[in-house]
C-alpha cells in the first residue's frame, strides 16, 4: 500500500495492544485462557464467560528490560471487573513486588466493578488497588494506558489515577460515574451523555492532559503509546514521598477553585488561556501538545 | 370558448379568494396554518406532501394531521416518502384515505397496520421516477405543501443544499393550477438564488422551527468490518477494475462505504485512479471525502445534500454541483434519471436474495417501499449510448449470440448471514408472504434477478451474465451463499465447474489474500479521519462524534 500503516490502539483488543505496546515477540501471558479461569458468578447467572475472563497479563520486556503487563479486553462486559478479572491484575502486582521489572503496564479499558458480581468484584477491584500501592510503595512504577472505548471508569478511574504516570488518548475517557450514570441519576440538563462532543470534552484525553490527570497525550496509534511508554521507563522512577503528595493536593485545591464555573472542556481551555478552545478537539496530539507547552503553566499538576 | 374548459383556474381562484384573509401578502402566520389548509384544500383533494427522503415539511404536515376531518376528508395523499409520524397520523384521524407513495421506511409498521384494518386504499408503491412521472400523467396534485430554505416577501424561494422532491412537485402543482404552499426556515430580504420563482407560488409559512433534515448518509467507518472490507476489495478488483467503471451510483449502506475509502488506498494500490470511480450520481456521502481529496472523483450529481457536508461540497464546486451562491443544488428527479440512464454501476445490498437472484429488503409486517433503488438498480433497456463497461456486459449476456445492446452492472453485495444470523440467501423471499398478507398484485421485490448482473458475497463473486440456464444460474448463487442452507445444498461439482468457467470467482482467484482484508486498508477508520480529510469543513451531527 502506498500509505504508512497505522494501528488503531481504540480498535484493537487487549491482545493486538500487547503485542504492539512491548518488544516484539516477548510477551509471556500468565493464567492465559487455556487454563480457563472463567467467572463463577457469571456461569451461575447463565451468562456466557470468557477464558480469560476478560483480561490479559503477563510478563514481557520492552527496550530490552523487563515489564508486567495487564491489558483488560474492553469487548468482555465493558471490560468490567469481576473477581477472576480482579484477581490476576493483583496478582501481576503482587508478582512484581517478588520479580522486580522495570515497571508495570496497565493497558486500562473498564467501566469498573462488574455488577453481576456485586461484592465479589468490590473486593477484588480494592483488593486490587491494595496490591497496586504495595507495589509502588516498593519502588515499583505503574504506567497506565488509556486509550480503548471503555476508557477508565468507576473502581478503573481510581486505579488509574493511583498510577505514578498515565497515557491517555483524546479517545481514551477518564472518570469515576461514567456520563450515563450522571445523566441517570442528575438528570440530562445535568449531562447529557448523548451529546458525545460534550462527553469526549468533559471525559476524554484531551481535557485529562490538560488538567494533568494524564501525564502525556498520544494519537490513537499502538506505536504512539509504546513510544510513550518507552519515554516513561526511561524516566527516573517518580518520587513518592509527603513532600510530593502535599504538592499534589495543593494542585488539587487550586484545581477545584480555579475551574469551579467551569461546565465543558472549553471552559477550561478558555481559562488556560488557550487561543481558540473550540478547535482543540480536531488538533492531533503533536499539535495539541505543542499548544500546551507554549502556555506559561502548561499544567496544573506535573 | 367559456367556462368549462378553465374549471382548474376557476377553482384555483376560488381557493386563493379564501385563504386571502389568512396571508399578508405571501405570508401566513404559524399560528394560522391549519386555518390556512383547510381554507385551501377541499374534501378529496390530491395533496402531495412534500417527504423526501432527508428534506420533510413537518410543519405543514403537522398542520395538515391537526385539521379538522369534518372540513377536510378523503383527501388522497401523494409523497414520495413517509417518514414522520405525522405522515400517518393524516390517514388514522380520518383526513386522508387514499395514497400513492415510494417508501416508508420508519412508518412502514403502522402504515402496514392501516392497510390491513382498511382504513387505508395505497394506488401504488412507486419507484421516486414513476411516481413524479404520475405528478405530471394522473396524479397531479391539487395543493402541494413544501419545505425551503428561505422565503422572500414576494414569495420566491430559495431551497438549500436539499432542493430533493421539491422542482418536480411544484412544477407538476403549479403548472395544472394547484396550490403551492411553502414552509420556509427564514424569511429574508435577499434571497441567496432563487430555486423557485415567486409566480409558481401561493403562499409561505415561517415554521416555529427549521425544517427536519435526516443525516441518512452518514457511515460512521468505526463501523465497517473486516468482512466489508474483503468484499470491497472483491468488487474493486473483480468488478470495478475489470469493467473500468466510470460511471455509477452506491447504496447507502456500510459495504459500499467501504468500497468508499478503499478507493484512495486499495484502488490507487492497483493503479485504478483515473480508471474507475470518475463520475457519480451519489449524496454526497462523507466517505466519498478520502477518494475526493485523493483525486479519483471527478463529478457528483446528488438526489439531496447531507447534514453536515454543506461547507465541503461548496468549497469543492468543481466536484459538486453548486449554484452561483455557492451552495449545493441537488436534484431528486434529475439525479433519478441520472442513475437510471447515464450510469454503467449500480451497486448495492440488500436483506434476501432468492434462487433467481431477485432481492428484497421488504419484511413481514412492514410496508416499506423501495425508493429509487429500482430505478438505480435496473437495466434502462431505452438506453443508446455505449460506453465499454456496458459493452462488455452486453457481450457477457448475449454469450455466443450478438449482442445488440449493452447492459447495466447491477452489483448485489451482501454478507451471507445478516444480523441475528439470518441468512440473506433464502428459497422464498418473504417478499411473497408480505403480498399475501396485503393484498397487493405483486410481491414488492426491490430488485429483479433478471436486472441482478453480479453478486458479492464473502465466498466470492457470482458473475450471473455469463449463466446460460436458469439451473446454472441457481448454482451460481448458492456457490457464493456460503453456510446458508441454500449454500449448503449446493452441487458442488456444478460450483466447480462454474468457477472453472469463471462464473463464479472466489477471493484466490482473483489474487486476493484474505489476510490483507483489514480495517487498515480503510482510507478513514472515523468520523474524526474524514473530518481530518476534509480539510476540517466537514461538520458531522454531534451523534456520529467521539470527541
Amino acid at each position: 500500500m502506498n500509505r504508512p500503516h497505522r494501528h488503531s490502539w481504540f480498535e484493537a483488543d487487549a491482545r493486538a495492544r500487547i503485542a504492539g505496546l512491548v518488544d516484539a515477540g516477548s510477551f509471556r501471558e500468565l493464567c492465559g485462557a487455556h487454563e480457563r479461569l472463567t467467572s463463577p458468578h457469571l456461569a451461575a447467572l447463565d451468562l456466557p464467560a470468557a477464558f480469560d475472563d476478560g483480561v490479559v497479563v503477563g510478563e514481557a520486556t520492552l527496550d530490552g528490560r523487563p515489564v508486567l503487563v495487564g491489558a483488560q479486553q474492553g469487548a468482555f462486559n465493558g471490560g468490567a471487573v469481576g473477581e477472576i478479572h480482579g484477581a490476576k491484575l493483583r496478582g501481576l502486582f503482587e508478582r512484581a513486588r517478588r520479580t522486580r521489572p522495570a515497571a508495570v503496564l496497565l493497558a486500562i479499558d473498564s467501566g469498573g466493578v462488574r455488577l453481576h458480581e456485586a461484592n465479589a468484584g468490590l473486593i477484588a477491584i480494592s483488593e486490587l488497588m491494595r496490591a497496586l500501592l504495595a507495589a509502588r510503595a516498593d519502588g515499583i512504577p505503574v504506567y497506565g494506558l488509556i486509550g480503548g472505548s471503555c476508557g477508565a471508569f468507576g473502581g478503573m478511574g481510581i486505579v488509574a489515577r493511583l498510577c505514578d504516570a498515565l497515557v491517555m488518548s483524546e479517545e481514551g475517557r477518564l472518570g469515576l460515574s461514567g456520563p450515563e450514570v450522571i445523566e441517570t441519576v442528575k438528570g440530562v440538563d445535568e449531562f447529557d451523555s448523548k451529546d458525545r462532543a460534550l462527553v469526549w470534552r468533559v471525559t476524554g484525553g484531551k481535557l485529562r492532559r490538560s488538567l494533568g490527570d494524564a501525564t502525556m497525550l498520544v494519537d490513537d496509534d499502538i506505536a504512539s503509546f509504546r513510544d510513550a511508554a518507552r519515554s516513561l521507563l526511561a524516566r527516573p522512577v517518580p518520587a513518592r514521598d509527603l513532600a510530593a503528595l502535599d504538592a499534589d493536593q495543593r494542585a488539587l485545591a487550586q484545581r477545584a477553585a480555579r475551574y469551579a464555573e467551569a461546565r465543558d472542556g472549553l471552559d477550561i481551555w478558555r481559562v488556560l488561556g488557550l487561543p481558540d478552545p473550540g478547535a482543540i478537539p480536531m488538533l492531533d496530539a503533536a499539535d495539541f501538545n505543542r499548544l500546551l507547552a507554549s502556555l506559561p503553566s502548561p499544567t496544573e499538576a506535573a | 370558448m367559456g367556462a368549462p374548459w378553465n374549471q382548474r383556474a376557476a377553482r384555483r381562484a376560488r381557493r386563493l379568494e379564501r385563504l386571502a384573509p389568512l396571508t399578508r401578502g405571501r405570508e401566513i402566520a404559524a399560528a394560522d396554518m391549519v386555518a390556512a389548509l383547510e381554507a385551501a384544500i377541499e374534501p378529496g383533494d390530491r395533496v402531495c406532501l412534500e417527504g423526501n427522503n432527508q428534506k420533510q415539511a413537518d410543519f405543514l404536515a403537522e398542520s395538515l394531521a391537526d385539521c379538522s376531518p369534518e372540513r377536510l376528508h378523503d383527501l388522497h395523499m401523494v409523497q414520495s416518502v413517509l417518514a414522520l409520524p405525522s405522515h400517518i397520523d393524516v390517514f388514522e384521524r380520518g383526513i386522508a384515505n387514499r395514497l400513492d407513495f415510494s417508501f416508508s421506511g420508519p412508518q412502514a409498521n403502522r402504515l402496514a397496520r392501516l392497510v390491513q384494518e382498511r382504513r387505508i386504499a395505497i394506488g401504488a408503491i412507486h419507484t421516486y421516477l414513476e411516481l413524479f412521472g404520475r405528478y405530471f400523467v394522473d396524479l397531479t396534485p391539487d395543493v402541494c405543501l413544501i419545505a425551503a430554505q428561505a422565503a422572500d416577501a414576494d414569495g420566491n424561494l430559495y431551497l438549500g443544499p436539499n432542493t430533493e422532491d421539491t422542482p418536480a412537485i411544484v412544477e407538476a402543482t403549479a403548472f395544472r393550477h394547484g396550490i403551492v404552499v411553502a414552509q420556509v426556515n427564514e424569511k429574508l430580504a435577499r434571497l441567496p438564488r432563487v430555486d423557485i420563482p415567486a409566480d409558481w407560488t401561493d403562499a409561505f409559512v415561517v415554521a416555529p422551527r427549521p425544517n427536519y433534515i435526516e443525516p441518512l448518509f452518514t457511515r460512521d467507518p468505526s463501523l465497517i468490518t473486516e468482512i466489508q472490507v474483503l468484499m470491497a476489495m472483491m468488487a474493486i478488483k473483480g468488478i470495478y477494475a475489470e469493467y473500468g467503471v466510470q460511471r455509477l451510483n452506491h447504496g447507502i449502506g456500510f459495504d459500499t462505504a467501504a468500497i468508499e475509502l478503499l478507493l484512495p488506498t486499495y484502488a490507487e494500490s492497483l493503479g485504478l485512479r483515473g480508471r474507475i470511480c470518475k463520475h457519480w450520481a451519489l449524496n454526497p456521502h462523507p466517505t466519498l471525502i478520502p477518494a475526493i481529496e485523493a483525486g479519483f472523483v471527478e463529478s457528483v450529481h446528488s438526489f439531496g445534500s447531507e447534514v453536515g457536508m454543506e461547507n465541503y461540497v461548496a468549497a469543492r464546486s468543481d466536484v459538486f454541483f453548486t449554484g452561483r451562491d455557492g451552495s449545493m443544488r441537488s436534484n431528486r428527479a434529475f439525479c433519478q434519471t441520472a442513475g437510471l440512464y447515464a450510469c454503467d454501476m449500480f451497486i448495492g445490498s440488500t436483506l434476501q436474495i432468492d434462487l433467481a437472484g431477485n432481492s428484497s429488503t421488504a419484511t413481514l409486517g412492514r410496508i416499506a417501499g423501495f425508493g429509487g433503488a429500482p430505478n438505480m438498480g435496473s437495466d434502462a433497456r431505452g438506453r443508446r449510448h455505449a460506453s465499454p463497461a456496458w459493452l462488455r456486459a452486453g457481450r457477457e449476456r448475449a454469450g455466443d449470440g450478438i449482442a445488440t445492446r449493452g447492459q447495466k452492472l447491477v452489483v448485489q453485495t451482501v454478507e451471507t448471514f445478516r444480523e441475528h444470523m439470518a441468512p440473506a440467501f433464502v428459497e422464498r423471499l418473504d417478499a411473497w408472504q408480505l403480498m399475501e398478507d396485503m393484498g397487493m398484485d405483486l410481491p414488492p421485490i426491490m430488485i429483479h434477478g433478471d436486472d441482478v448482473t453480479h453478486i458479492v458475497t464473502e465466498e466470492g463473486i457470482a458473475n450471473l451474465l455469463l449463466c446460460r440456464s436458469a439451473a446454472e444460474r441457481e448454482q451460481a448463487i448458492r456457490g457464493v451463499a456460503g453456510y446458508t442452507p441454500v449454500g449448503r445444498a449446493r452441487d458442488a461439482r456444478m460450483v466447480e465447474n462454474l468457477r472453472d468457467r469463471g462464473v463464479i470467482r472466489r477471493p484466490d482467484d482473483i489474487g486476493i489474500d484474505k489476510r490483507d482484508a483489514t480495517r487498515d486498508l480503510l482510507a478513514a477508520r472515523s468520523i474524526k479521519d474524514l473530518v481530518r480529510a476534509s480539510g476540517g469543513l466537514y461538520d458531522p451531527p454531534r451523534r456520529f462524534r467521539n470527541w
